[in-house]
């Protein structure tokens, strides 16, 4: 059932077209050997704080509005499901301190665990592009979604008043309920995290 | 009785640049003709001009652009980004298409220079030659006009929350001044520029918005205000606000009026950004001590009544047309419409059979909307027919539509609902006879084509009855009037007047009747109680006169006419002393009072030699 939903909203006829398959990008990284580095500037590997629990990173850029317009949607998430998976924010910009993280964190109201990703190897693994993305891993690590948030925005500065379609929530269930899905993506309308590089 | 917005015009520094970009300036020398090297577009070279003209403004610390723009780190972060934003046309935001008629300080990037963005990100983002770089353009910190010579500060911040869609707040900021004064300048300071879309500053003589305000200080919501005006006063001028706007004087004659007891009220448009912000405005004023000789008006075309989209509708047309009755220079231009809001197209058709299109929008974005001032004022001979037509896309397709899945919208004042509106900024040209005002010429035209368009509105009632009652067509100012009072029978505003053009025709009884209409409305009502004093005075009910002027004089004492009449009923029943102190309080205010002084000269007679 949550295969059709994801499926349609990648190709119903207002969203944005699927995504082209990104097969070939994925890296040498996999789910047990990837790091990344917490605000103390410590390795860190998501999948084994999760403990088998479903892993969710969504990606975010201090000085990108459109990620920030979302930190209550993200905080919201978090809450609904802590405990029950592992969501975490990653900042793909290497050049971004983790002073100014903490200070990003606290201005906009978030809880939620942050990661700072500066080698782009959590980019990698999730397969992103744009931040605010999201990459749903299950309990065995495998990714099962990646893409936007919802369809509040069509495009830049093309915003509906309110989300219709809610992907990465409904790609967070179908982790919890184990369901073996193909990566499912619908691409998010935001910054470039290429352009960090 | 319609709203009145203002905007400071641009300068002549910006119409050179828009000229400037016109000739090319910035272009790349990689499309160069076929002769030239195909050299690779540089950020120093190509790209760091159209930033600094087109972005940077408002790219920087403190403005409204989300990140700077101001070096090659900065643009470089965002390069796809702007890449993007430039092919779509979002950025920077400009919604006019280009045509005959320029604009002043146009942002529009030429097809030449999105194609040199998109060619720098697809070669890499190269940096090029510290030499290519061209000077960081400068920006004045602060004020742009220097400290200006009052501040208005909105008393209190009104806290836009952290999610949610977009949010309408005005501030009502009193002008803290003694006697008229004449303004060359004002710099709107909305709050936090990032999270404001636009700001529109109304002047509000009659203190009409703060009847709306709950407490004092804090403000209303909304997205559209009323700025009621019982007496013709129009008013000239946009003073807007939205991103990139620099604060300009006035031109030469055309200073904007201020009276003691004006209030400004600033609608704002804001947009959450992900966490709580407090927005509390400012606004900077700089007087002149050049009174204004020039008397540009708002012309306000609209259809609102023709608004009735059914959901699903993808092509909803309205229209409006109105046919100049005098010649004009039209200065500027405003259209206006909500989230469903297409296509909008203004043209005026001369009598000599010329087109021009005043303004088209394709792709109409409530976001980015504005007021829009004409390079040069385009001259618009009597009877020239100026249309507007308007396209609404009510279907699912519309990403901004407010309902989902699409409902009937009706026009309205809500967000939700639509409008269909275009302002004309106009100044009246050539001799009018008998030194007539033009601007009453224009606008009683104005008012009779709204009364035909939508005779079911009061407004359009009233602001007819108001033309002619001014200009002494006190039998039809009656019956307009009285089509209004009809409409909304207890309005205390069109029952005063009403009963006002009764009494000056003579009709006693009538008139006492619709002041008295007007009180049970409105029992604080100044006008309507100095009125039935007259009225009852007039009908020998000197008592009842005694009680109307003394509950005026009670609601304005600094009033000398309510002080004079007050003494005259009074001396009427013979309440002599009571009379005499309120000629003198009559006088102190307005030593000239005639009325005052010849009846206080009368009763010292009278009372010479009595014990009184």
């Amino acid at each position: 059932m949550l295969v059709a939903t994801l499926l349609q909203a990648a190709s119903g006829p207002e969203g944005p077209s699927p995504a082209p398959a990104r097969a070939g990008e994925s890296s040498s990284s996999t789910a047990k050997s990837v790091e990344a580095l917490d605000l103390a500037g410590k390795a860190v590997n998501p999948f084994e704080l999760a403990a088998g629990k479903p892993v969710v990173l969504i990606f975010v850029r201090t000085d990108c509005p459109i990620s920030n317009r979302y930190a209550p949607t993200i905080e919201g998430l978090s809450q609904k499901y802590s405990g029950t998976a592992v969501l975490m924010l990653v900042y793909p910009d290497k050049a971004e301190s983790s002073a100014n993280i903490q200070k990003h964190l606290q201005e906009y109201g978030y809880k939620i665990a942050a990661l700072r990703d500066p080698q782009h190897a959590l980019v990698k693994l999730g397969q992103v592009e744009i931040t605010p993305e999201a990459a749903v891993f299950n309990g065995k690590g495998e990714l099962i979604y990646h893409g936007r948030i919802d369809n509040w925005y069509k495009e830049f500065g093309s915003a509906r008043s309110a989300p219709t379609t809610h992907e990465l929530d409904d790609a967070i269930q179908a982790a919890l309920n184990s369901q073996h899905l193909a990566p499912a993506s619908v691409s998010g309308v935001g910054c470039y995290i290429s352009d960090l590089q | 009785m319609k709203g009145l917005y203002l905007i400071p015009p641009r300068t002549m520094i910006l119409v050179a640049c828009a000229l400037f970009a016109a000739t090319g300036f910035g272009s790349p020398l990689w499309s160069s003709g076929p002769d030239a090297p195909a050299a690779k577009v540089t950020f120093n070279r190509d790209i760091a001009p159209i930033v600094y003209q087109y972005c940077a403004a408002c790219h920087r610390p403190g403005e409204a652009g989300p990140f700077p723009l101001l070096t090659y780190q900065d643009v470089k972060k965002h390069g796809r980004q702007i890449e993007a934003v430039t092919q779509t046309r979002f950025m920077p935001p400009w919604l006019p298409e280009p045509g005959a008629l320029k604009f002043a300080d146009e942002r529009r990037l030429s097809d030449q220079q999105i194609a040199t963005i998109r060619a720098w990100v697809d070669q890499g983002m190269l940096e090029g030659g510290p030499s290519d770089l061209p000077m960081k353009p400068n920006f004045v910190e602060g004020w742009q006009l220097g400290q200006p010579d009052i501040i208005l500060k909105a008393e209190k911040p009104y806290m836009l929350p952290a999610t949610g869609g977009d949010q309408y707040w005005n501030f009502i900021l009193p002008v803290p001044i003694n006697e008229t004064r004449w303004v060359r300048a004002v710099e709107i300071r909305p709050g936090d520029k990032r999270l404001v879309h636009h700001a529109n500053l109304l002047v509000d003589r009659y203190g009409s918005a703060r009847r709306v305000e709950k407490d004092k200080g804090s403000g209303f919501g909304g997205m559209e205000v009323r700025i009621d005006s019982e007496v013709f006063d129009p008013d000239s001028h946009f003073l807007f606000w939205k991103p990139g706007t620099v604060a300009s004087n006035e031109p030469d004659g055309m200073a904007l009026r201020l009276d003691k007891g004006t209030d400004l009220v600033l609608n704002t448009h804001l947009q959450p950004s992900g966490k709580e912000e407090p927005i509390q405005p400012s606004i900077g004023i700089y007087f002149t001590d050049k009174p204004a000789t020039l008397h540009p008006m708002l012309l306000e075309m609209q259809n609102d009544g023709a608004l009735d989209i059914p959901a699903g509708a993808k092509d909803f047309v309205v229209t409006d047309e109105f046919k100049l009755p005098i010649d004009v220079d039209l200065m500027g231009i405003y259209p206006h419409a909500h989230y469903l809001g297409k296509d909008l197209l203004a043209t005026a058709e001369l009598p000599n059979g010329t087109k021009k299109t005043l303004i088209h929008i394709k792709r109409w974005d409530l976001n980015w909307q504005a007021v829009y001032r004409y390079a040069e004022p385009v001259f618009l001979p009597k009877n020239t027919v100026i249309k507007m037509r308007y396209v609404y896309d009510n279907s699912e397709e519309n990403t901004t539509n407010p309902n989902h899945p699409p409902a009937r919208v009706l026009g309205g004042n809500r967000s939700t609902d639509e409008m269909a509106h275009l302002w004309l900024q106009v100044l009246p040209k050539g001799e009018h006879p008998n030194g007539s005002d033009p601007r009453m010429v224009l606008q009683e035209a104005w008012a009779r084509h709204e009364v035909e368009k939508a005779p079911s509105i009061f407004e359009s009632h009233y602001n007819l009855a108001a033309m002619l009652q001014r200009r002494g067509a006190m039998d039809e100012a009656i019956e307009q009037f009285q089509a209004a009072v009809s409409i909304r029978p207890t309005d205390p505003v069109a029952n005063n007047a009403l009963g006002a053009a009764l009494l000056a025709k003579g009709d006693l009884d009538g008139a006492v009747q619709r002041f008295n209409v007007a009180l049970a409305s409105r029992p604080d009502y100044f006008d309507a109680h100095y009125n039935l004093g007259n009225a009852l005075a007039a009908q020998g009910n000197f008592d009842g006169a005694v009680e109307q002027f003394g509950e005026a004089v009670r609601l304005n004492p600094e009033d000398a006419n309510a002080q004079a009449n007050l003494g005259t009923a009074l001396a009427q029943l013979g309440r002599l002393t009571e009379a005499k102190s309120h000629y003198e309080a009559a006088l102190r205010i307005d030593p000239t009072n005639q009325l005052a002084r010849e009846n206080l000269q009368q009763i010292e007679q009278m009372t010479r030699g009595s014990p009184h």
